[in-house]
């Protein structure tokens, strides 16, 4: 029976972060989440599961507190969790994350037939950690998928790129990285959170694993994202409406 | 040669990098810029006008075989002769690629690169990204290099011509056949204005009730002579849209004169997609919603009754 591996992230929502009145980058109230795009790569293995059989499993790298997102991927139609933990993962790198995740899924998951990523992570979006990880196992990749099925021994995908579709195959075990448009996650109901806590769990501590990656890079600053922008509001009614049309005008908008 | 590589799949994006090669050579880093080229990539006479020092040339891609199948024969060529700096055109081919290659390196792969700055006298190479869908701006430094960057395509400009500059030409050797083969190509079928090019942009949001309802910011597009896009649920949960007409961090970025987001609530995804626009507008009856601390001239009202009024405002105020 196939083996599908899911990868996620537990990563700050977004939505939480502040600026300060001083221009800087406000995280004391932040939530967390699963990171959006693996959302859509959870809901794809647990589609594939129903329709191939086979099992399941989520595997993530991250703070000792992402126990909470480690529920939530079981919630969504995985039968068991792989979990690397230390309060050190939540500043990794692509390329450290890519690293850990390839030694656990060696020597954890052992056999694989398909390995699911999103396309990136909404907190960082480096968009490499999938085609990074693909490449440490040494298995072939198809990144950017918004469509995928399953044939006798391999995997057919379908591509979005800037010029347009392509599908390709490629000889299982590999690994695909998916677009958010290739289907929309499911929302866990009581049941599924239920059974989750039922399902088994298995954290790995960071003294467990091989020397951790070297970071490539060192942070020079990290600020708010500023919008310079006028704020002019303007209601709805005709007289408004006209002096919005004017403001375009002087701009040297309307030709 | 250290210096710079660059990647891109076309001839304009190879030379915005290329200018982003000189702007970092003028500043002080050494070596010189060699671009990735195939039969079929981008031209190696633009590329020698454009500054190119030298072009690496790969054999024609195999039958069946996709674009990334170059990665293999790239990463070799790198492996042997380091460059200090590789930048690809973040196109979704572009960014397969300087993953692979990154990961084969295991170097360092600045995604999403919004600026690039050489720093002579600590020798520090400065590259700029968003982190948080856009919400920060984290400015890193490599560690080690050979270092890799994806740049948008549009981030840089590209530079004078000089006709008839050449560049040396090294010919790279073919790459093993790649194990993902491909089995289908569909172009994608140009529809109206590409909105990335477009002058004025109206961006449909989740304020719009229905499908049918679109034909009011397609008249109001039509009118400003611009193009119509979207927001994500519009194109992702709803379908009423293609995905590429989708504006965001995920989706397509655009630098327009005119900006005007119509129902748009303004998500921090999505207002990365309109950073570069000259003018934000928007129409949406929350006067809570994020868009308008983005927005330069904001509406509050509802959709339904603003836009009506406001193509007939703009009609007044058009010359006849």
């Amino acid at each position: 029976m196939p083996v599908f591996v899911a990868c996620f992230k537990w990563v700050v929502d977004e939505a939480y972060i502040r600026r300060t009145s001083a221009g800087e980058l406000d995280l004391s109230s932040v939530g967390y989440k699963i990171s959006d795009y693996d959302r859509n790569a959870l809901e794809e293995a647990a589609r594939l599961k129903e329709s191939a059989g086979g099992s399941v499993v989520a595997v993530t790298v991250g703070i000792p507190e992402a126990t909470k997102g480690v529920k939530d991927a079981l919630s969504r139609g995985a039968d068991q969790a792989i979990y690397a933990a230390d309060p050190s993962f939540g500043t990794l790198e692509a390329s450290g994350t890519a690293t850990i995740l390839a030694e656990v899924i060696r020597t954890r998951v052992g056999t694989y037939d398909l390995i699911l990523c999103g396309e990136g992570s909404s907190d960082l979006y480096d968009q490499q950690v999938g085609i990074r990880l693909a490449a440490l196992l040494g298995i072939p990749c198809i990144s950017f998928v918004q469509k995928l099925d399953l044939e006798a021994g391999r995997v057919v995908a379908e591509r979005r790129l800037e010029d347009g579709i392509e599908r390709v195959a490629a000889t299982l075990p590999a690994v695909v990285t998916l677009l958010p448009d290739i289907n929309v996650p499911r929302i866990p109901g009581v049941k599924d959170t239920l059974s989750a806590s039922r399902k088994p769990v298995v954290t790995i501590g960071r003294e467990e694993l091989g020397l951790p990656a070297e970071p490539r890079f060192r942070i020079l600053s990290l600020s708010a994202s500023r919008l310079e922008r006028q704020c002019e509001r303007f209601g709805s009614d005709e007289a408004d409406l006209r002096r919005f049309a004017g403001a375009l005008r002087q701009k040297g908008i309307l030709r | 040669m250290a210096g710079i590589w660059i990647c891109a799949e076309q001839t304009g994006q190879a030379l915005e990098l290329l200018q982003a090669g000189k702007n970092l050579r003028e500043a002080g880093m050494a070596g010189g810029l060699a671009v990735l080229s195939w039969p079929g990539g981008p031209r190696p006479e633009d590329l020698g006008a454009g500054g190119a020092d030298e072009v690496l040339l790969l054999p024609p891609p195999g039958d069946g075989q996709p674009l990334e199948a170059f990665a293999p024969a790239v990463l070799e060529e790198a492996r042997k002769d380091p460059p200090d700096l590789m930048l690809f055109a973040a196109t979704a081919r572009g960014k397969d690629w300087a993953a692979r290659i990154a990961g084969g390196l295991d170097a360092g792969l600045c995604s999403g690169c919004t600026a690039l700055r050489w720093d002579s006298a600590s020798g520090t190479l400065e590259m700029e990204r968003l982190l948080y869908g856009g919400a920060a701006v984290l400015r890193i430094a490599p560690l080690s290099f050979p270092v890799l960057a994806a740049v948008l395509p549009g981030t840089f400009r590209s530079g004078p011509l000089t006709p008839g500059r050449e560049a040396r030409i090294r010919n790279l050797p073919a790459p093993p056949p790649s194990p993902v083969t491909v089995l289908e190509r569909r172009p994608k079928e140009r529809q109206g204005q590409d909105v990335t090019a477009a002058r004025v942009v109206v961006c449909a949001g989740r304020g719009f009730e229905k499908p049918g309802d679109l034909a009011l910011a397609r008249e109001l597009a039509d009118l400003l002579g611009g193009a119509l896009a979207c927001t994500r649920p519009l194109s992702e949960e709803l379908h009423w849209l293609p995905e590429d007409l989708c504006i965001g961090l995920s989706g397509i970025q655009v630098k327009p004169e005119l900006y005007i987001g119509i129902g748009v609530s303004g998500q921090v995804q999505h207002l990365t997609g309109i950073r570069g626009a000259k003018l934000v507008c928007a129409v949406n009856r929350d006067e809570q919603a994020p868009i308008f601390a983005a927005a330069d001239l904001g509406i509050v009202g509802d959709l339904y009754a603003v836009l009506p009024g406001l193509v007939q405002a703009l009609k007044e105020t058009t010359p006849a």
